[in-house]
């Protein structure tokens, strides 16, 4: 069986009616901002949707095996799928957020690169502790394949276990989503910080350096908020455990890319009000 | 230049104290079951096993350190804008921020287990009293090297974001690499003590965790001992090298290419730890072997 043979499991099947209601909010959102703020305020908030739905893309390439990971019960990183991306995203928000002077495609990369680069370690040491701390190796329970390596996967499951340990797949998969999530969440902090530079003199009639910590923390506090929100949602939609990009919940992401650009732009919405009304 | 070598040797400072940090959250997290091994602990009275092992887990392992974390660092940050020493000014921060988690580990604990009543589990004083306080001094220097370093990435590296924000992101970040590494040792590996070496732990046996030591029952104390060994410093390793790899591809190479240097950097660092990674698992393959002889469907 193949990543593209697998069938959804239970829950996976997509609801047209809800997408579309979905969209319909979305396009409301996104109309009382262009009433509110046309010009400024709509591209922070277009921006904020693109970072919402990279996080909520990127949380599904995240293998996480939750409880039965731990016990080596079942593959995947033993955490929560909301906050192993979190932890991700926002090492990569630190990064971009640090290179925010130098440019909006540098510092996306950057902080998309911070959270590769923490997930890419974790990953490494979740296989060391597996392999010379608890003499296992990685074994895949959702596919019999490794699509990337080739290797075969069931022989090496233990018994009365889901598999355990991180396949090259599950790896590649964890550094993507970092990727994605430190990017999404970058991009949310510099939107929001050039709104804030750019109205909060007026508001505060006081100069830009001035205002620089208050728009430096309020873009920072609401990017790690909507960063949590996102996470959560997918979290949600994955309903406990995902292998990765080769797991059949995986085929679920059209639904939390439909919720994130929602929620992001909600939240979006009560971000830029706070400054332009 | 000589920023240069400053920024390294903060750089340096930093990630030894992540390292401390990560090994001293997991040794907390294990010893008050905080991790996602705490299922097991909750479960096994269910399954007619009672036992003595502290559980505190009503969050997890990332947002409550995230909450003692910024906790840590917005009472220093206020300690230091009244002028305290900023030492001085950590400390007192951090020793409250374990207040609330002396606190939340005490309620955490009576409600767990009281849920248990009608399963025969009782609520041990003696656990609540020694086991807590042990935890306290862990999450002290957890959350003490944590919001010390994110002081030296905002005082001495110039990081925009102030020192609260930073505390919350290092602190779920730390509880996130933190139970990443080290939970699978602990769940594994010490609660599944009497399972086969080698192997995952069969879905059958959920529930039935050691509860008897070398001399009368086994407590948390016994688990903190064992993961201190090789999860704690595992998990320090891993919150080490994240922090002191993100800080020093940027101090060094952030000027190269106008910020492309710091990328193309961490490119090549992501992809040395992808070669470490497959290596491993190579390694793993061939030494350990398969369980089972692999069938003709399985490798076709």
């Amino acid at each position: 069986m193949t990543a593209v043979a697998a069938k959804p499991a239970a829950g996976g099947a997509m609801n047209p009616t809800a997408m579309v209601v979905g969209l319909v909010l979305l396009v409301i959102i996104l109309g009382i901002c262009w009433k509110v703020s046309p010009g400024l305020g709509l591209m922070a908030l277009i921006g904020m949707v693109v970072g919402g739905v990279l996080i909520g893309f990127g949380t599904h390439f995240v293998p996480v095996g939750g409880a039965p990971a731990a016990m080596g019960q079942a593959p995947g990183i033993a955490t929560g799928v909301a906050m192993l991306a979190a932890g991700a995203g926002l090492a990569g928000l630190f990064g971009g957020a640090w290179a925010a002077e130098q440019g909006l495609v540098v510092a996306v990369v950057t902080g998309a690169i911070g959270g590769g680069l923490m997930m890419a370690i974790t990953c490494m040491m979740v296989n060391f502790i597996y392999v010379f701390g608890m003499g296992i190796p990685a074994a895949s329970g959702k596919v019999k394949v490794d699509p990337i390596t080739g290797d075969t996967q069931p022989e090496f499951k233990s018994q009365g276990t889901e598999g355990h340990g991180l396949p090259f797949v599950s790896f590649v998969g964890g550094v993507i989503g970092g990727i994605l999530a430190g990017g999404g969440g970058t991009l949310i902090y510099l939107m929001l910080l050039d709104l804030y530079k750019a109205t909060l003199p007026t508001l505060m009639k006081a100069t830009e350096a001035q205002i620089m910590p208050v728009a430096i923390s309020a873009a920072g506090i609401f990017a790690v908020g909507m960063f949590l929100v996102n996470a959560v949602l997918t979290a949600y939609n994955i309903t406990g455990t995902i292998e990765g990009p080769h797991d059949p919940k995986f085929k679920r992401w059209p639904r939390a890319v439909v919720a994130s650009a929602v929620a992001s732009a909600l939240c979006g919405l009560a971000a830029i009000l706070i400054v332009v009304v | 230049m000589e920023s240069i070598v400053f920024g390294i040797g903060i750089t340096a400072l930093t990630g030894a104290l992540a390292t401390v940090a990560g090994a001293a959250e997991d040794t907390e997290s294990n010893i008050g079951s905080q991790g996602d091994p705490n299922s097991q602990v909750q479960l096994a009275p269910q399954m007619g096993y009672l036992h003595r092992i502290f559980n505190k887990a009503i969050a997890g392992e990332p947002p409550a350190y995230g909450l003692w974390c910024a906790l840590g660092a917005g009472l220093a940050w206020a300690f230091m804008a009244m002028q305290l020493n900023a030492v001085l000014a950590i400390v007192l921060g951090c020793v409250l921020a374990v207040f609330v988690q002396g606190v939340y580990s005490t309620t955490a604990y009576l409600g767990r287990t009281a849920s248990l009543k009608k399963f025969g589990q009782p609520v041990f004083v003696d656990i609540l009293k020694s086991m807590t306080t042990v935890t306290m001094a862990h999450a002290f220097i957890a959350i003490f090297c944590t919001v010390t370093l994110c002081y030296l990435m905002n005082a001495a590296l110039g990081h925009p974001f102030p020192l609260p924000l930073l505390g919350l992101l290092w602190g779920i970040a730390l509880g996130a690499a933190g139970s990443a590494v080290g939970n699978p040792y602990y769940g594994k590996e010490r609660q599944y003590q009497n399972q086969k070496f080698g192997a995952g732990v069969p879905i059958a046996q959920s529930g039935n965790i050691v509860r008897y030591a070398e001399a009368g029952e086994r407590n948390s104390l016994d688990n903190g001992f064992f993961t201190a060994k090789l999860g704690g410093p595992a998990s320090g390793v891993c919150f080490g090298l994240i922090v002191f790899l993100e800080l020093w591809r940027t101090i060094l190479f952030e000027k190269i290419g106008a910020g492309w240097g710091a990328i193309i950097v961490g490119i090549l660092i992501i992809l040395i730890f992808t070669i470490i990674d497959r290596s491993i698992e190579v390694w793993a393959r061939k030494t350990y072997g398969p369980y089972a002889v692999p069938t003709k469907e399985a490798s076709s």
